[in-house]
């Protein structure tokens, strides 16, 4: 196919208000008579309310409202509703260090803050249950009481005959592998604007990466009709899955709100994102693969505990969406998932960029080195024995279209020098290399029972036009994906675009910004609508040209009919259609992901992914013995993108990806002592710098078969999801040493040094 | 506790009434309506609230507004002049430098007081001056590109 | 925060005058970069900061002629690490002074900051203690001077009297057989230091054996230390592998360290054998080098 603007490394269409500092950001916004609302929190992790004091922040000057759970509704909210499980603010427990309290508004931040500090709250101390073991044992405190106990959900998943398939086969690994709680730090804070105007609308700006869901949450949870809200974004400083569910600060602010009569704005602090701002779910995997002589693997069983925190949120669909990536990473015959959620007295998780799946593809990727190791083959050769090349359905219903897990092993196994490497004689350093392969969806999900999107465009006779669509940018890119594939539909260049996509009042319906779901989903959108303009302005020119709409060529902001020489520019016709002949041009597109056949949300399963895709990564380090520091030399990712639609922009996604992986494997962890977070700022929880960082290369695999844009698939979230067991892999090549637990941290190195000695 | 204080922005004198409570940053955002400075932690850890005082590279989260007084400041908004971007900013647009953007005024505030410090800095030291601007986004790779991009637009600029 | 008065002085008898007042709700503020996430953070509450910003002379850092180093104690560590002056006479502490923090913090914080806000994990004290310097200390009207490493007294404490300021640092000269490093556990990442060592030593000219060595330890102790017991194993010796082996684990019987966030106290250890191997393998190739020529 031959294109002018999909493909290209073109720069973003928003690079230049970002690096001018024009670019507002919802904590940029001001407004008149704006006030600072701020959040009392719970100070214990498990505590009966019995009583509140407010007198004295309600007597500060320059307060103008304090509440607490009397003073808004008492609805509990989750994300999905029939589990829902979480107050506005606490009136009788709290359940983790941070709970909301009680609010304040007032004039400023400092005067907020003293207010807050004046309320006086008397708790009862109730014991508090921090290890998801603990929570299971018979007797744990209840994290809820109302529940029989802090288990909360459960999954399981069967295919196949995996005892039998275990008892048979040749050679069997097993072993248990622990993740924990990972921060998104997104370097703009979670924050929001409420305010209410005089016909009893709710207009909340907040960095939201679903505002469309999240107005719809908000309704939910202060009982009011969803039309009488809308949520308008800004420009975003990062998402990562942290803003995809509502976050109780919204209807703080909205009720602070109402009682003030006027907007009111809610920031949190670094230490609040942290110990507030939710994280990537724990998980304990006890896995067991099993696989025949020749390296087929015939079974792979799986349990998982996860750690919810205190609360739901997003911790039942994330891990039922860890169980299809699971059934889905190569095609094996018998697969037993189980899982289960646990409340535990602590911060919740919720999604966080691959969902679920990082963590489980540090359990199946580890093991499948274990398991190559104890049959004494290569690992990659193993991977490339099984890999997931079938253009069919998998043994648990997978619909694979297109797949180029074979090419992306070849291509990073190749970039890395994997056989050279691995061969080499040692020579005093402790260097090894390692790999890892994943899958994710490369389309975001049916799981809502349906899966589709829209977008708007229209042409202005004054030479711009303008994109509607729900494919909210939180710094992923979005927008400049949208543009380029409108601008490539429609024969104009880049710059002509203008996209919209901040507003729930502007934009059609939408699911969100998640699960790499955007360039497919309203990508596919935007090409209809860009297709329905091109046709109406076709039909426009042909009238004026007095020519056949099917003669009519638009190329590169040009429109002629075939075979003439005379070229116009498009916006003159534009302007000709719409002031000389009165007729408007505009396109409208959809695009519905059809469900397959007999779908229904209980037994989808993986059958809820309209567009897999795969990768590898493989990764070079080196140990040093004296301080068990790991650092990561290099690597090399290898990912398919179907159709590439912008070079820069898909690399700059699968980097960013590695570096947080790299946090993910080697420095990231939210340390707790008796719940309470111990390490609340960037000094003491480390994400990369720019010193940590490896070479990287990146290999972008194109790909057949998908019904993306332009055949483009979404790489927002896999270039994350293989780098943690690409790490774990290569320490293991370089010091025989398999480590079981993420973070792997230098004490943890040496540790093992010592006893390997 | 209020106090008087003259500031220079961007080549703006100011002269305004100040609370000793308030940093640079505050000053900055709240005052001036410069909110092209971003706090992403307020403790000097994450390089967001990056400007250049008389030159020199300061965390304005850590700043108090009146250590600031007479003193000239530079901040993001006053990098580009009359709609011609400043050579480190075309250098983060065409590398791809940017993502959220949220960290981008303090990388490219940064990035320029390296330079003019260094004009000629090897990739050591570029990783060096910039190990105090978190990003979360980027990953890095393509902001070390755009600084050597930049270190080549700032070298052909002066031969000009 | 809570409100509070900020004062410039403009002289030091001034600035020591308004920090006697106030009964010890009242301090200097140098660069700001610890005070400000004291106060913003960790609860700490003042009536009054008093700048430094205007004081003359406080800023001071030259070479004196007998080769010694002065630094004003609100020189910036930008400043120092940056001063070419420093980079020749005294390499090992612009090296340290370039470990602190960011670019950007070091525009700011100061060198007197550092020391004065006394973290057993200041950056710049164990190269200071081992190069033998001194703090000038002032209450407007004189001085008295005390050697730094008796200047901390605990986390966060130190010898200065209310009414009292750091004025300056004096480094004794580094003779041409002396050789100085830090080593900070590290140092990709801003951190706060895990573990820092520095050596300070002097060889028999044309040897590698130790005339004099001073070994102190960071982030080990309430306050930065020397790790004595060490320094007389090596003094007078020929400094070997062997015995660099040794004076390393040595070093690690002179700390105590506590287990915190940032690393354990047992993996404290660890470090302070490696730093103490890697200081004093510097020290021992820098020597054998010298011997060579
Ligand atoms: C992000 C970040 C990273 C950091 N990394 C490091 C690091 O890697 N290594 C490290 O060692 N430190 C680090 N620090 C701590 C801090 O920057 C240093 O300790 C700095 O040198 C303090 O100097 P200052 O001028 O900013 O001190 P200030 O904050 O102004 O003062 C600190 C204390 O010293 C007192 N004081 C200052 N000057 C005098 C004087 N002349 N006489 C008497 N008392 C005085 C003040 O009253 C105050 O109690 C870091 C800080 C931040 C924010
Ligand atoms: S906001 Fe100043 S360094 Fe983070
Ligand atoms: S671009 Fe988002 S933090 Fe750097």
């Amino acid at each position: 196919m031959s294109t002018c603007i999909i493909g290209k490394g073109l720069p973003r269409v928003d690079a230049v208000p970002k690096v001018t500092g024009a670019a507002q950001y919802t904590v940029d916004l001001k407004m008149p008579g704006l006030l600072v609302g701020k959040i009392l929190r719970s100070p214990h992790a498990h505590a009966r309310i019995k009583s509140i004091d407010t007198s004295a922040a309600e007597q500060l000057k320059g307060v103008l409202a304090v509440i607490t759970a009397k003073d808004v509704p008492d609805g509990l909210f989750s994300f999905y509703q029939w589990l829902a499980d979480k107050n506005i603010l606490c009136g009788e427990t709290v359940r983790y260090i941070g709970d909301e309290v009680a609010a304040v508004a007032a004039v400023d931040d400092d005067t907020a803050e003293e207010a807050v500090s004046l309320i006086k709250v008397d708790y009862e101390l109730l014991p508090a249950v921090f290890d998801v073991h603990a929570a299971l044992e018979p007797g744990a405190p209840l994290v809820h009481d109302d529940k029989e106990s802090n288990s909360t959900w459960s999954v399981e998943r069967l295919f196949g005959d995996p005892d039998k398939a275990l008892a048979e086969c040749d050679f069997v690994v097993e072993g248990t592998y622990v993740t924990h709680a990972q921060a998104h730090t997104c370097l703009e804070t979670s924050n929001c604007i409420a305010k209410w105007d005089e016909k009893d609308r709710l207009t909340i700006w907040t960095n939201a990466q679903a505002p469309h869901t999240q107005r719809q949450e908000v309704a939910r949870i202060l009982g009011i009709p969803r039309r009488n809200v809308r949520v308008i974004n800004s420009y975003m400083g990062g998402g990562f899955g942290s803003k995809l569910v509502m976050d109780v600060k919204l209807p703080i602010a909205s009720v602070l709100s109402r009682l003030t009569g006027r907007p009111v704005r809610i920031v949190n602090t670094r230490s609040e994102e942290f110990t507030t701002g939710k994280t990537r779910y724990p998980y304990t995997m006890s896995l067991k693969t099993g696989a025949m002589k020749d390296g087929r693997i015939v079974v792979r069983d799986l349990t998982v505990i996860g750690d919810a925190g205190a609360y739901h949120d997003k911790g039942p669909a994330t891990i039922n969406f860890s169980s299809m990536m699971f059934g889905t990473l190569y095609d094996v015959p018998n697969i037993r998932f189980q899982a289960q959620m646990v409340y535990t007295n602590k911060e919740m998780g919720t999604a966080f960029r691959g969902f679920g799946n990082p963590q489980l593809t540090f359990a199946t990727e580890s093991q499948l080195d274990e398991l190559a190791h104890k049959m004494g083959i290569d690992p990659l050769d193993l991977r490339l024995r099984n890999s997931n090349c079938s253009m069919g359905t998998t043994s648990c219903g997978a619909e694979i279209c297109g797949c180029a897990m074979t090419e992306c092993m070849e291509a990073a196994s190749e970039a890395i020098e994997w056989s050279q490497k691995k061969a080499r004689p040692s020579d005093g350093t402790l260097r090894g290399v390692g790999l890892a392969n994943m899958v994710h969806t490369g389309g975001g999900g049916r799981f809502y029972g349906y899966n589709s999107a829209e977008a708007f465009i229209k042409l202005s006779d004054e030479g711009t036009v303008t994109l509607i669509t729900s494919a909210l940018d939180m710094g992923q890119g979005s927008h400049t994906t949208m543009a380029q594939i409108a601008a490539e539909e429609l024969g104009v260049s880049l710059s002509d675009i203008n996209v919209l996509s901040h507003d729930t009042e502007l934009t059609p319906y939408d699911l969100g910004s998640w699960g790499s779901r955007a360039t497919f989903m309203d990508g596919n959108a935007v090409q209809a609508a860009a297709r329905d303009a091109r046709a109406a302005l076709a039909e426009a020119a042909a009238e004026m040209l007095e020519a056949d709409p099917a003669d009519i060529v638009i190329e590169e902001s040009k429109v002629w009919v075939k075979g003439s020489s005379e070229k116009h520019d498009l916006f003159e016709i534009v302007d000709h259609a719409v002031n000389a002949h009165g007729i408007p041009i505009s396109g409208t597109g959809q695009f519905v992901d059809k469900l397959p056949e007999g779908y229904t949300i209980p037994t989808a399963f993986a059958k809820n992914i309209p567009c897999f895709s795969f990768g590898t990564q493989a990764v070079e380090v080196e140990v040093d013995p004296e301080t068990g520091q790991v650092r990561v030399l290099r690597v090399v990712a290898a990912h398919e993108t179907g159709t590439t639609i912008n070079q820069t922009m898909s690399e700059g996604q699968i980097e960013g990806s590695i570096a947080q992986g790299i946090g993910f494997a080697l420095m990231e962890r939210l340390v707790r002592q008796e719940g309470k977070v111990q390490n609340d700022r960037f000094l003491d929880y480390k994400i990369p710098n720019i010193g940590d960082m490896p070479e990287i290369e990146t290999i972008l695999v194109e790909s057949v078969g998908t019904k993306g844009p332009f055949g483009a698939k979404g790489i927002g979230e896999p270039g994350l999801v293989p780098t943690a067991p690409a790490i774990a892999n290569a320490v293991f090549d370089a010091i025989g040493v398999r480590f079981h637990e993420l973070p792997i941290t230098r004490d943890m190195v040496l540790e093992a040094l010592k006893e390997t000695r | 506790m209020k106090q008087e204080l003259l500031i220079t922005v961007n080549g703006d004198e100011h002269h305004l009434l100040v609370d000793t409570r308030r940093t640079l940053l505050d000053v900055l955002r709240d005052d001036l309506g410069l909110t092209g400075t971003k706090n992403g932690c307020g403790a000097g850890e994450c390089g967001a609230c990056t400007v250049l005082l008389d030159g020199e590279p300061v965390n304005s989260c850590l700043t108090l507004a009146h250590e600031a007084a007479g003193r000239d400041v530079l901040t993001i908004e006053g990098l580009s002049s009359g709609g011609v971007l400043h050579p480190v900013q075309q250098a983060f647009v065409s590398q791809g430098a940017i993502q959220c953007g949220f960290c981008t005024p303090g990388m490219v505030m940064t990035t320029k007081a390296l330079l003019d410090r260094n004009p000629d800095p090897t990739r050591e030291e570029i990783l060096a001056g910039l190990r105090g601007n978190l990003c979360r986004c980027t990953g890095y790779v393509k902001i070390v590109e755009a600084v050597e991009v930049a270190q080549c637009l700032l070298a052909e600029e002066e031969l000009v | 925060m809570k409100p509070f008065e900020y004062k410039r002085p403009s002289s030091l008898e001034e600035a020591c005058t308004m920090l006697a007042a106030q009964d010890g709700r009242v301090k200097a503020l140098a660069g700001g970069t610890d005070l400000l996430v004291q106060m913003k953070q960790g609860g700490l509450e003042l009536d009054a900061l008093v700048s430094l910003r205007d004081v003359p002379g406080l800023d001071a850092l030259h070479l004196e002629e007998d080769g010694s180093l002065i630094m004003g104690s609100a020189t910036p560590l930008g400043a120092i690490e940056n001063s070419p002056d420093v980079r020749r006479a005294f390499p090992g502490i612009a090296e340290a002074a370039s470990f602190v923090g960011s670019m950007q913090v070091r525009s700011r914080a100061t060198v007197g900051g550092n020391l004065c806000n006394a973290a057993p994990s200041a950056d710049t004290a164990p190269i200071l203690i081992a190069c033998g310097s001194t703090a000038v200390i002032t209450d407007g009207q004189a001085d008295r001077t005390v050697l730094l490493e008796d200047f901390f007294s605990g986390p966060g404490q130190t010898v200065l009297g209310p009414g009292e300021l750091l004025r300056a640092i004096v480094v004794p000269p580094v003779p041409e057989t002396g050789f100085a490093k830090y080593c900070k556990s590290f140092r990709s990442a801003m951190d706060c230091c895990t573990v820092g060592v520095a050596v300070y030593s002097d060889f028999v000219p044309g040897s590698a054996v130790v005339r004099d060595l001073r070994l102190a330890l960071g982030a080990v102790a309430p306050t930065p230390i020397r790790a004595r017991a060490a320094e007389a194993m090596l003094v007078g010796q020929e400094l070997d592998e062997a015995l660099t082996d040794r004076a390393s684990l040595e070093a690690v019987a002179d700390a105590l360290p506590i287990s915190d966030l940032r690393a354990s106290a047992a993996y404290r250890k660890v470090l302070v054998e490696v730093l103490s191997r890697r200081a004093l393998t510097a020290a021992r190739a820098w020597a054998e080098r010298g011997a060579v020529a």
